[in-house]
């Protein structure tokens, strides 16, 4: 964030942005439910560029064992980018002091949307693995962990979205790409519970005036009803068969 | 948590929904802040903040280094933290822990956001600047301690001298000019306890709250916020906190810059 | 049964069931509103939500298959494929001793701490061998009455024990085309029409074989 002047790139050209976008549009979102075997629950998005594996593992029993608490489930986070996610450079595999924040705000979500106390002395696993970034992993990363959770059956208050909004100079526009993140000042990442509009992770870095923050929280809502429409749209998929309408085989 | 802390917990809240905290302030009320300058010799500036019992120590020192690669002319800026072992009984020895590396990357998200440091002023010559290292050494938790230590951290830096320069070197013995500031960023963390939201949790408050929320300004414009623990905040709440935050800061300005 | 299948619907956690405060299963309420905790379907005729993946949540009664983990004094931990503590009590009269690696089949007797599974009137499984599923599905791999395991291994000649807790045992018979047949039904299990469907297939699988 707040990177170099030097050989800034022109951001807007005509009204759009570089990618051809309006300030409020979201990038193409595509959600897959449930694509790998071996864990309790598991999706894959593709959001612009980004690229992501979700998965959950548990309830399960705690390890090590003096960590679990009786009342409820402990739930344990982490977020990762692949070494070789970035246009950059090789990243160093193991997790930064970036990631280990990310991990720990993404636990955040998921400790308000899951019913922990379903699961009394277990421990449920989210991993959420960036295989290619390209701005906005973090909201990127917990839409789909939402979605991988519903697919481990796990109880959950409600599915959770994300998604950020940034300034390009005077204007907030929605869901940076990663051109847009390295040359912008702010950039406000959230992620919204659908059912009643709270805000359960917000981060911000940059200059906005108070009313610009309510405004990028009225935006990240706004865009929230098509990325909830996607994620419901891919946990429905899993059920219907290949040529049927949407509503299920009668008998 | 222990039996005991949930039994605390419980009271606390209650207390809370009786709109009541349990050493007498109001919701929006600080505790007593006292910051001191310069209480170390050897780093180039430094501040101890105390917040109530909570008790932060901030030591900058200033390294010569290489600029990196997209900012040439800019000298660099890093915040570390340390919950020590010493500060509670719940801290332990061992690798930065997820909540100490969240401290420091929202003090620093502030300081840096908010252009706190004239980064333009740390170039040295061609290929050398000078890199501030502020280290957050928690000594006695009390609560809060993102706003504690946010004042110890931007404390420090206007207590720092930049040492003189020769051949290339730093010469620490001898300190003449201030390290240039053009921003004061204060941090005001809010707790959030079932609807009620109260400023400057104490321990005892931290136990019992379902959300916290940091929010940075300098005074017009927000500069970095941090919404932590699983507890959610409606919009409402956020814009509330932030015209808190907005009114505070004069006040914060005086404590951090001792005007 | 006559079901208006427009009134059966998937539904997602957070989804709203009822616009106002009910009681159904798998469901909570907030704000004087009735919202879903799971993915599944809702039938708004029963007002049932029935998820649709999940672990196992044990309940007494519970028929279970297993594996015996470990012999102590008394006691037989065994492997449910369940996150909790699972055990046999030896009581005073029980007929079978097992031994590590035995497979059992048995019943919830009751739940400690509302995680760790006491079973009793545990049997010993000899020979055949053992296949995990989904928990959420074994419902509908057993069939209304025991109609679709009973086709199954009338079919293909296999003796067919299912656990609750997603463990089932096998033995004897056509046991791939069981086998086959369980992990399909399992694939679809939220389709309607389905006792038929597999009894078709099954007929169709024999008859291949038969060519």
């Amino acid at each position: 964030m707040g990177g170099s002047s030097l050989n800034k790139p022109t951001l807007v050209i005509n009204g759009k942005r570089t990618d051809g976008r309006d300030f409020n549009e979201l990038r193409k979102i595509k959600i897959t439910a449930a694509p790998l075997e071996n864990a309790s629950g598991s999706a894959y998005l593709e959001w612009g560029n980004n690229k992501i594996l979700a998965a959950v593992y548990g309830p399960r029993e705690v390890n090590p064992r003096h960590l679990a608490d009786s009342t409820k489930a402990i739930l344990k986070c982490r977020y990762a980018m692949a070494p070789f996610s970035s246009l950059s450079e090789h990243g160093r595999s193991g997790p930064n002091r970036r990631a280990t924040e990310i991990s720990k705000v993404v636990k955040e979500v998921f400790e308000n949307a899951i019913l922990l106390s379903e699961f009394p002395g277990s421990q449920i696993e989210i991993y959420i693995e960036i295989l290619q970034g390209d701005g906005g992993t973090r909201a990127a990363g917990i839409t789909a962990a939402a979605v991988a959770l519903a697919t481990s059956g796990i109880q959950m208050r409600d599915l959770p979205y994300a998604v950020s909004v940034g300034k390009i100079g005077e204007d907030l526009a929605l869901d940076f790409n990663m051109i847009e993140d390295n040359y912008s000042d702010s950039d406000v990442p959230m992620a919204i519970s659908p059912r009643n509009n709270e805000v359960l992770l917000l981060q911000m870095d940059g200059h906005m005036t108070k009313e610009e923050m309510s405004k990028a929280i009225d935006m990240a809502i706004d865009a929230g009803k098509i990325i909830s429409a996607e994620q419901r749209r891919a946990l429905k998929e899993l059920y219907e068969l290949r040529g049927e309408s949407n509503h299920l085989k009668g008998e | 948590m222990e039996a005991m802390d949930i039994v605390e917990a419980n009271y606390i809240k209650e207390i809370i929904a009786k709109g009541l905290r349990d050493d007498g302030r109001k919701a929006m009320d600080y505790r007593n802040i006292k910051v001191t300058k310069g209480v170390l010799g050897n780093a180039e500036g430094s501040a101890q903040v105390e917040l109530g019992m909570t008790k932060v120590l901030a030591g900058v020192k200033l390294s010569i280094e290489e600029p990196m690669d997209d900012t040439p002319n800019l000298g660099n800026f890093m915040v570390s933290a340390e919950l020590l072992p010493l500060a509670s009984e719940n801290y332990e020895t061992g690798p930065p822990s997820p909540e100490s590396i969240e401290l420091a990357r929202v003090v620093d998200r502030g300081i840096r956001a908010g252009n706190c440091i004239d980064l333009e002023s740390l170039l040295i010559e061609e290929g050398k600047v000078w890199t501030v290292f502020a280290d957050i050494y928690v000594l006695n938790y009390d609560g809060n301690l993102f706003d504690a230590a946010s004042i110890a951290v931007m404390s420090a830096l206007a207590d720092t001298k930049v040492p003189k320069v020769e051949n290339g070197e730093a010469k620490r013995e001898e300190r003449s000019a201030k390290l240039k500031l053009n921003n004061i960023v204060s941090s005001c963390t809010f707790g959030k306890f079932n609807n009620t939201i109260l400023l400057d949790t104490n321990a005892s408050e931290e136990k019992a709250m379902d959300g916290r929320i940091t929010i940075a300004t300098d005074g017009k414009a927000i500069r970095a916020i941090q919404k932590g623990l699983k507890g959610g905040f409606f919009k409402n709440e956020i814009e509330d906190a932030m015209n808190i935050a907005l009114e505070k800061h004069e006040f914060l300005k005086g404590v951090i810059t001792g005007e | 049964m006559l079901i208006d299948f427009m009134q059966r619907e998937i539904v997602v956690p957070g989804d709203v069931i009822s616009e106002k405060p009910e009681h159904i299963e798998n469901t909570y309420i907030y704000s004087n509103k009735t919202y879903s905790k799971v993915l599944g379907i809702y039938d708004a005729a029963s007002r049932s939500l029935v998820p649709l993946e999940g672990s196992w949540k044990p309940r007494r009664e519970d028929s279970v298959v297993g594996i015996v983990t470990e012999v102590r004094n008394k006691v037989y931990l065994v492997d449910l494929s369940y996150f909790g503590k699972s055990f046999i009590v030896v009581g005073k009269y029980d007929e079978y001793a097992f031994k590590e690696g035995d497979i059992f089949y048995g019943e919830v007797k009751d739940i400690e701490s509302r995680k760790n599974v006491v079973i009793k009137d545990a049997k010993k499984l000899d020979g055949g061998m053992i296949i995990h599923v989904k928990p959420k599905k074994v419902l509908r791999i057993i069939g209304k009455k025991s109609t679709m395991v009973r086709q199954i291994s009338d079919i293909t000649g296999t003796e067919i024990i299912i656990g609750l807790n997603g463990i089932i045992w096998l033995n004897g018979g056509r046991m791939d085309l069981a086998i086959k047949t369980i992990f399909k039904i399992e694939q679809e299990a939220h389709n309607r029409g389905l006792t038929d469907a597999i009894k078709s297939y099954l007929e169709e699988e024999i008859r291949k074989e038969v060519i």
